[in-house]
């Protein structure tokens, strides 16, 4: 039979080990998607002849329409944002009155689009895209390049 | 030999003591039926035709050379997973979308769908 002892002392001791474990290191792994991916196939759109209606079939409904400076715009995208965090600490402040603490978190968010402009007759006129998901992660956050 | 069993029990319990997980969903719902887009001609129908068969848009949007209506309703999933020191989230937002171009009569000349709502998935984040 186990003594009562030994079960007291292994609580303790889960409830001791449990407590500073988790009050000093953490690290948390966080990722976000909105939209669905933008398909390859606008690398077959060619300004001057592809239209609209090609571009519907191959894409689908766009997640914006807008009109800027009499060209109609159609705006396919996806949203990937990765937030990741690192915290560690010595919870000292109830026996010392201050405690020690480190902390770093970063939040990348990134952007796949393609934009297709079209003529008032329907017609490509121009492509624009970017591909975010392409840029790795800690690359990305770290750089120091200006404008990033 | 015990004694790593010992602390092998005491690091399982901390494990499912201290761990926890949840999950969450989200609909931004309109009730559009896609599939009315079948009855829809494109050169012939007209605004009135197509809120008879999708309802009022959730957005309309001045073109150069008419308007476009958009219908769109979100389906978002999220789950979280706690494990002692490390925490896993994940998001998923995916979207119906029906696209319908008018010309400046207010007639039908263009029509684009995106059913992918039903993407929206739970799961870790890796």
């Amino acid at each position: 039979m186990v003594s009562p002892f030994k079960i007291f002392s292994f609580m303790m001791y889960t409830f001791i080990v449990g407590s500073l474990i988790t009050g000093c290191v953490s690290y948390r792994v966080i990722k976000a998607v909105e939209g669905r991916s933008v398909p390859n196939t606008y690398e077959k759109f060619r300004v001057g002849t592809t239209t609209l209606q090609e571009v519907l079939e191959a894409l689908g409904a766009p997640d914006q329409v807008a009109e800027l400076e009499g060209k109609d715009v159609l705006i396919y995208q996806q949203s990937l944002l990765a937030n990741r965090g690192l915290s560690f600490g010595i919870p000292l402040t109830d026996i010392w009155g201050s405690g020690f603490d480190f902390s770093a978190y970063g939040e990348l968010v990134r952007y796949d689009i393609v934009l297709l402009s079209f003529t008032p007759d329907w017609i490509l006129s121009e492509i624009a895209n970017e591909k975010g998901s392409r840029s790795p992660y800690l690359k990305t956050i770290l750089s120091d390049k200006k404008g990033n | 030999m015990n004694k790593f069993r010992e602390i092998l029990c005491v690091l399982l319990l901390m494990f499912f003591l201290q761990s926890c997980a949840g999950w969450a969903k989200n609909k931004d719902y309109h009730p559009f039926d896609a599939s009315g887009l079948d009855k829809l001609i494109p050169g012939k129908s007209t605004v009135v035709q197509v809120t008879e068969i999708l309802g009022a848009p959730s957005e309309i949007v001045k073109l150069s050379n008419g308007n476009a209506y958009i219908y769109r309703r979100s389906l978002s999933k999220g789950t979280g997973l706690w494990l002692l020191i490390v925490s896993f989230g994940n998001y998923e937002k995916h979207y119906d979308q029906v696209v319908i171009f008018f010309d400046k009569k207010n007639i039908m000349t263009h029509s684009g769908i995106t059913l992918d709502a039903h993407k929206a998935a739970y799961g870790l984040p890796f």
